[in-house]
C-alpha cells in the first residue's frame, strides 16, 4: 500500500492536531499558569516561594527516595523473574501462565492493589500474624501509614513493569555468544556476568526509567498507605488544585517536580552512557 | 553436563521466583477472599461465606452508574485512540520525512509525562474554554492517556512486517483502501488488538488523571473507589474491588487467547 503525500497529511495531520488541541496546548496552559498570580499578572514569585520553603524540598527528597527504593527493589525481585521466564522456563503453557499472573495486576487497579496491601499490612494483617507467630516480634507492629508501606505497596506495583521490560530484552539476546562463552570454558555463573547481564542492560535502564517515573509521579498508593502522615509532591500537587484551589501554585510544583525528574533521567542517562562507553573500550 | 553447584543456584532461583508469584497474587487473593467474609468488618482468613456485600454493591445505583460511566470511557477513548492513532502509526511507519522521529516521540509522549500532570493540565485547559469536568473534557483526556499504547503497538506490528503480501495485492490490481483493508489491517490486527485492549485498561483503572475532571454525577469507578477507602473500609468495598479483579481477570486471558501474552508483552 502506498499513501500518497495528501493522504498523508490527512491521516497524520488529524492526530496531530488532536493531540496539539488536548495535550500540547493544555500542557503550556499549565506551564503559564506557574508563572502568573492568581489575578493573572507575570510573575516568578510562586517559584520563589516553592525553592524558598524549605517543606518543597524536603517532600521532594522524599517523593525522590521512596522512588530509588522502588526502582532497587522492583530490580530485585523483577530480574530473577524476568530471567526465569525467558531463560529457565522451557514449556511454553507455564511459561503463559506466568506472564498471566504478572500482568494481571498490572491490569487491575492501584486502588484495589494497595487496599490489598492495608489489608496485609495492618495491625491483625496476614504479616504481623507471620511475625509475631515465627516470634520475630512480640506484638504487632504498626506497619501502616509510614514510608516503609508507600516503599512495599509501591514496589509490588512497579514489579511487573520491570519484569516485562527486562524480560523483552532478554528474550531477544544471541544464545549464540552465551554458548560460545561456555564452550571458552566459562561457568554458568561466569557467563552470565559477563555476557548475559552486560547484554540485558538496555533493558534494565528502560525498566528502571519507567518505575522511576512511574513512582514519582504515583498518587493513589501514596494517599491509601500513608494515611495522611507522610506527603509526597503529588499529594501536595493534589491538595493545591483540589483543595486549596491555587491552581498557580499546583501548577508551579507539577512543573517542578517534572523538571526535576527529568534533569535526574538525564544525569542517569549520562552515567550509562559514560559507563558503557568506557565497557567498550576496556573490551 | 551441569555441576551441584550450578544445581543448586537454579534450585535457589526456581524457589525464589515462585515465592515472588505468590507475592504477585497475594493482594489480589486477599481481597477475592475477604470479600466473602460474614462479618461486618475485613477478616482475614474471612469468616464463613456469603455474596450479600457483592448483592450490595449492585443494589446500589451509584456504583453501577459509575460502573458504566467507566466503560463509557474507557470504550470510547479507545476507539477515539484508534482512528487517530492507527492511521498516524501507518503514515510514521511509511514515508520518510524530516522531524518523523520528532513526531513519532511526540505521539508516545504523554507515556512519560505524569499522568496527575495531564489531569492537571486538561482541567486548566478545560477550564479557561468553560468546558471543565464534563464529558467531553474526560474523554479527550483519556484519549490522550491512552493514544501512547495504540501507536507503539501499531508501529511494532508494521516494523515487522512483510511488504510483499501488499505489493502482491497492488500487482494484482487492488486499490489502496482495498489493500489496507485486505492485507495491511489483517497483518497488524493483533497488534492493533493488543494496543486497544492495553487501552481499555489504562482507562478503566485510571484514578489520577480522572480525579481532577470528575464530578459528582460524572464519577467513575476507580474514583469512587479511592474516595471511599480513604475514609472507611468494609467488606462491600472489597467486594466492589474483587469484581474489578475478576474484570482483570477477563481481560487478560481474552489476550493471551487473542494474540499470545508472552508476544505482546515482549514484542513492544
Amino acid at each position: 500500500m502506498r499513501i500518497s503525500r495528501w493522504w498523508a497529511l490527512v491521516l497524520l495531520g488529524i492526530p496531530l492536531a488532536f493531540l496539539t488541541a488536548f495535550f500540547l496546548v493544555p500542557f503550556g496552559v499549565m506551564v503559564m499558569a506557574s508563572l502568573q498570580t492568581p489575578e493573572g499578572a507575570w510573575t516568578l514569585a510562586n517559584y520563589a516561594r516553592a525553592f524558598g520553603d524549605f517543606y518543597y524540598w524536603e517532600t521532594l527528597l522524599l517523593t525522590f527516595r521512596i522512588s530509588l527504593w522502588v526502582t532497587l527493589v522492583a530490580f530485585l525481585i523483577g530480574y530473577p523473574l524476568a530471567y526465569y521466564i525467558t531463560y529457565i522456563v522451557q514449556s511454553r503453557t507455564i511459561r503463559r501462565l506466568l506472564y498471566v499472573v504478572i500482568v494481571t495486576p498490572l491490569f487491575t487497579s492501584n486502588i484495589v492493589r494497595s487496599f490489598g496491601w492495608m489489608i496485609l499490612l495492618g495491625r491483625r494483617g496476614l504479616v504481623n500474624n507471620v511475625l509475631v507467630g515465627f516470634g520475630l516480634i512480640e506484638r504487632p507492629v504498626s506497619l501502616l501509614n509510614s514510608e516503609l508501606s508507600i516503599v512495599i505497596g509501591l514496589s509490588y506495583i512497579m514489579t511487573p513493569f520491570m519484569v516485562l521490560t527486562i524480560a523483552a530484552v532478554l528474550q531477544n539476546i544471541d544464545r549464540s555468544l552465551e554458548h560460545a562463552a561456555r564452550d571458552l570454558g566459562a561457568n554458568r555463573a561466569v557467563t552470565f556476568a559477563r555476557v548475559t547481564f552486560p547484554l540485558s542492560l538496555p533493558g534494565v535502564v528502560a525498566g528502571s526509567l519507567i518505575v522511576f517515573t512511574l513512582s514519582v509521579s504515583a498518587y493513589v498508593t501514596p494517599s491509601i498507605l500513608s494515611g495522611g502522615k507522610e506527603t509526597v509532591m503529588s499529594m501536595l500537587i493534589f491538595q493545591q488544585y483540589a483543595v486549596i484551589f491555587n491552581l498557580q501554585f499546583g501548577a508551579t510544583l507539577a512543573v517542578a517536580l517534572l523538571v526535576t525528574t527529568l534533569l535526574l533521567i538525564a544525569g542517569y542517562l549520562f552515567v550509562v552512557e559514560r559507563q558503557s562507553r568506557g565497557a567498550r573500550r576496556v573490551a | 553436563m551441569t555441576s551441584f553447584g550450578e544445581r543448586l543456584s537454579r534450585a535457589a532461583l526456581t524457589g525464589f521466583c515462585w515465592i515472588a508469584i505468590l507475592y504477585l497474587l497475594l493482594p489480589l487473593l486477599i481481597i477475592v477472599a475477604v470479600s466473602f467474609t460474614t462479618t461486618a468488618y475485613l477478616k482475614f482468613p474471612p469468616d464463613g461465606f456469603t455474596l450479600k456485600w457483592y448483592a450490595q454493591f449492585l443494589r446500589d445505583p451509584t456504583y453501577v452508574e459509575a460502573i458504566w460511566i467507566s466503560a463509557l470511557i474507557a470504550v470510547g477513548a479507545t476507539l477515539l485512540a484508534l482512528l487517530l492513532g492507527v492511521p498516524a502509526a501507518l503514515v510514521l511507519a511509511r514515508r520518510s520525512f524530516p522531524g518523523q522521529q520528532a513526531l513519532s516521540a511526540l505521539f508516545l509522549s504523554p507515556l512519560i509525562l505524569p499522568t496527575i500532570v495531564i489531569g492537571v493540565a486538561i482541567l486548566q485547559f478545560a477550564a479557561s474554554l468553560g468546558f471543565a469536568r464534563t464529558w467531553p473534557a474526560m474523554l479527550v483526556g483519556h484519549t490522550v492517556l491512552v493514544l501512547p499504547y495504540i501507536v507503539r503497538t501499531t508501529l511494532a506490528s508494521l516494523a515487522g512486517f512483510e511488504r510483499t503480501l501488499e505489493e502482491a495485492a497492488l500487482d494484482l490490481g487492488a486499490s489502496n483502501l482495498s489493500t489496507f483493508f485486505l492485507v495491511t489491517l489483517s497483518l497488524i490486527k493483533p497488534g492493533v488488538i493488543a494496543g486497544a485492549l492495553f487501552a481499555v485498561i489504562i482507562s478503566w483503572i485510571n484514578v489520577e488523571l480522572s480525579i481532577f475532571n470528575t464530578t459528582a454525577h460524572l464519577m467513575t469507578i476507580p474514583v469512587k473507589l479511592f474516595n471511599y477507602v480513604q475514609y472507611s473500609v468494609d467488606p462491600m468495598i472489597a467486594a466492589v474491588s474483587a469484581a474489578t479483579i475478576y474484570v482483570a481477570i477477563a481481560v487478560v486471558f481474552l489476550l493471551d487467547r487473542a494474540v499470545g501474552l508472552d508476544k505482546v508483552t515482549t514484542s513492544s
